[in-house]
């Protein structure tokens, strides 16, 4: 919950404030966590992003007179370098808040608490098979591409190269993956799945009042900033 | 009390042809009944009509009556029917569920879904995972299976619906040897020790000499016999039907071509 | 059972995974693999939005880009606040289920030409965006005016003969019908993207189609115009390939199976069968 509120918040206010807040939140949920060094692969994982926003603001920011230093027709600016960094920490935020949601909870145990809480056993199975059925997809597109490598096929190489790539690749992959939903829907069908009744529900998660009560404040504050940001009133903050 | 199938044709939705014309058959709590028929004949859809899966949830046109203890499944709702009748499919992979971190929460996937109070709930898990000895895999992922494993696994999420009659189609089929011997045994065993009504369809008619009491035999979606296990599987007119009989029934045949004296298996 | 609720049969529940899956998995092979300039990670949302309504396709299309988002190892980036977009482009191609856009249309002599001729006329007219836009083409406008030109043109080129091609080849007039489809969503999904590109990243997402945003910022124009204009750009096109995909694997999958999804009915001709 803190992660996903944080992860809005991050994006939702402009201005060095708002960073500094939830950096300071994320990295305190992480140490309390012990999930420090966990999350360095999350972070890695943006460095292209982080490099392309910084490049290209930088250099290209429109409208920007305040150059740093010229060289020829490269001239980068001030503005457009504070702007970069602002978008670079709010991407880091917002992965390290994504971290900390990933390395904190169990899918199963989230959907199942959240099913207990009302979610529906529909949706509660749509987010449960997808995440096992991803990697599965993926396994069965390595063996895929590896197979299609074997007969020539190039994942480098020029653009048409590549685009012919795809076809040996989508084909298999697309009517594979659809042969089994028939089947999957019969199966549970007879299992029950269409029953208009409530699952029954296996364990349930301690939850104290002081937990619960955490989540309303965060949403409130959520609310409140979000609409603050919105109306121009926070343009106090630097 | 019995599963009957009177005068049934049906034919899929978005077809011209009937793929079953004009079936009748009754299963009886206790007896294994085993079908027998070519690729094509109608072996599949006659497994999803007895179950009541069609029209119920793969829609078609259905005529004719198929009851389960007098309720028909024309007009039962699904999860109505999955109570009463179970099926087992050929691929164990699409049977699982996939949102279950062990196998014991696989088999309570069924009884879950119905609403069962949480005891309820685990005593029908135990008892399939007794009834087939699975007590041993309850914590295992459902992913890291053997193919024998997870139809095991598949059929005990059937029978904790404590269906009263169960429909199998070519359940050992995508099975590796060691997972069809797996599969077959336990089978024996249900079929011994529960009351349940099977129906198996097959292409291993040495599986169904073993298992079955009577067998029916498919041809063009139409029942064209229907005799004991002993005596239908040595017919002669399996090979008409390109049904291949039983390596035992094979066996003595081909020695007595040879020459041997071989007594007769019919009775 | 509400309309909403009859979208969400337990087939099309089963089918969602798979087709969430297949989004990811094609989506990231493309973008990140193979690194094209192309996203094709909607095949699945237009799928479902195409058997099962539109309210069962925009979900599709947001869980795709939020799973994305979030899970482990191929997540991150940037796809989590483009689920707008993608339930856009889902509930999009419920509409088109609904309109029955892909039902093949067999047709022969004139009415075929027609087809071919129009599936040809959208794409030029969409090209003729990006040829009329001096961004794209003024040399000093523009950054890098004289590959964006080309492959705009060559493009065009291919795909203008495909569809004409598929269309004639087939005979089967509901190509132009799948093309047009196609572009309206693309231009859709353009203009939804667009804001959600420019204020929340700034106009850089990390993938390829960042070096044009920077092209058309260079030639003045600002982060929100020059989102849109690479929105304008890629979106369509993509689109276009995407829905033209889902079309074939629509015609691909045996009736009988199509007929069961809630919008199937629609899918299949009146005189078709088979066994």
């Amino acid at each position: 919950m803190i992660a996903v509120v944080e992860a809005l918040i991050a994006f939702v206010l402009r201005g060095w404030t708002g960073l500094a807040v939830v950096l300071a939140v994320v990295i305190a949920t992480a140490v309390v966590a012990r999930i420090g060094r966990a999350m360095l692969p999350f972070v890695l994982a943006t460095i292209p992003l982080i490099a392309s926003i910084l490049l290209i603001n930088t250099f290209l920011y429109p409208g920007a007179t305040d150059t740093i230093v010229r060289v020829g027709p490269i001239a980068p600016t001030w503005t457009g370098l504070e702007f970069a960094v602002q978008a670079a920490l709010r991407v880091v935020a917002f992965a390290l808040s994504v971290a900390v949601l990933g390395l904190t909870t169990r899918p199963d145990d989230l959907v199942s608490d959240l099913e207990r809480r009302g979610l529906g056993r529909r949706a509660g199975f749509v987010i449960s098979a997808t995440l096992r059925t991803v990697p599965r997809v993926i396994q069965r597109a390595r063996e895929i591409t590896d197979a299609q490598r074997a007969r020539g096929l190039d994942t480098e190489g020029g653009i048409v190269r590549r685009a012919r790539g795809i076809v040996p690749l989508a084909g298999p992959l697309i009517f594979g993956a659809l042969n089994d939903v028939e089947e999957q829907t019969m199966a549970l069908e007879a299992r029950g799945f269409s029953a208009p009744v409530r699952r029954t529900v296996l364990r349930t998660f301690p939850d104290s009042p002081g937990q619960s009560a955490l989540r309303w404040v965060l949403l409130g504050v959520l609310v409140l900033v979000v609409v603050l940001s919105v109306t121009g009133r926070l343009g106090f903050l630097p | 009390m019995s599963l009957e199938l009177r005068d049934v044709r049906y034919r899929y939705a978005g077809t011209r042809q009937p793929a079953l014309d004009g079936v009748t058959l009754t299963l009886e709590p206790g007896r294994v009944l085993g079908i027998v028929g070519a690729n094509g004949a109608g072996k599949s859809t006659l497994c999803l009509v007895a179950a009541g899966l069609a029209p119920a949830t793969i829609g078609g046109r259905l005529d004719g009556e198929v009851l389960i203890d007098g309720i028909a499944t024309a007009s039962a709702r699904p999860h109505e029917l999955a109570q009463r009748c179970g099926i087992l499919f050929q691929n164990p992979a699409a049977q699982l569920s996939g949102t279950s971190p062990t196998v014991w929460e696989e088999v309570a996937f069924g009884p879950r879904n119905l609403g069962l109070a949480l005891d309820e709930v685990i005593a029908r898990v135990e008892a399939a995972l007794g009834a087939l000895a699975l007590a041993g895999i309850a914590d295992r992922e459902p992913d890291h299976l053997s193919g024998g494993q997870a139809q095991l696994v598949a059929l005990a999420g059937v029978l904790a619906m404590q269906p009263a009659y169960l429909v199998l189609d070519e359940p050992t089929s995508q099975l590796d040897p060691h997972g069809t011997e797996l599969v077959a045994s336990a089978l024996a065993d249900l079929s011994r020790a529960n009351g349940a009504g099977i129906l198996v369809a097959e292409h291993k008619t040495d599986l169904l000499q073993r298992l079955s009491h009577d067998v029916a035999a498919l041809v063009d979606g139409s029942v064209v016999a229907h005799a004991g296990a002993d005596q239908l599987l040595t017919d002669r007119r399996l090979d008409g039907w390109d049904v291949e009989p039983p390596s035992s029934v094979r066996i003595a045949r081909a020695a007595r071509d040879a020459g041997a004296a071989v007594p007769e298996l019919t009775p | 059972m509400s309309w909403f609720s009859r979208q969400f049969t337990t087939r099309v529940i089963a089918l969602i995974p798979v087709a969430i899956a297949i989004n990811i998995v094609l989506g990231y092979t493309v973008q990140t693999v193979l690194k094209l300039p192309i996203y094709l990670d909607s095949i699945g949302t237009i799928l479902v939005g195409v058997l099962a309504g539109p309210i069962a396709g925009a979900v599709t299309g947001a869980a795709t880009n939020l799973i994305w988002q979030y899970a482990p190892g191929i997540g991150g980036g940037t796809i989590g606040p483009f689920a707008i977009t993608a339930a856009v482009i889902g509930f999009l191609a419920g509409i088109w289920g609904y309109l029955g856009v892909f039902r093949s249309r067999p047709a022969t002599g004139t009415r075929l030409w027609l087809a071919a001729l129009v599936g040809v006329a959208i794409i030029v007219l969409l090209a003729s965006r990006i040829y009329g836009n001096p961004a794209y083409t003024d040399p000093d406008i523009g950054g890098y005016p004289d590959w964006v030109f080309t492959a705009a043109l060559v493009i065009t080129v291919v795909a203008a003969l495909a569809v004409a091609g598929f269309t004639l080849l087939r005979r089967d007039a509901a190509g132009a019908w799948v093309a047009v489809a196609g572009a309206v969503t693309g231009i859709a999904a353009a203009i939804v993207s667009a804001p959600i590109a420019a204020y929340v990243f700034g106009g850089v997402t990390g993938s390829g189609t960042d070096v044009l945003v920077a092209a058309l910022r260079v030639g003045g124009a600002d982060v929100f115009q020059a989102s849109l204009g690479q929105g304008l750009f890629s979106d369509p096109i993509d689109k276009t390939i995407t829905t033209f995909i889902v079309f074939i694997v629509l015609g691909a999958l045996s009736r009988r199976v199509v007929a069961r999804f809630p919008l199937g009915e629609r899918l299949v001709t009146p005189d078709e069968s088979d066994r």
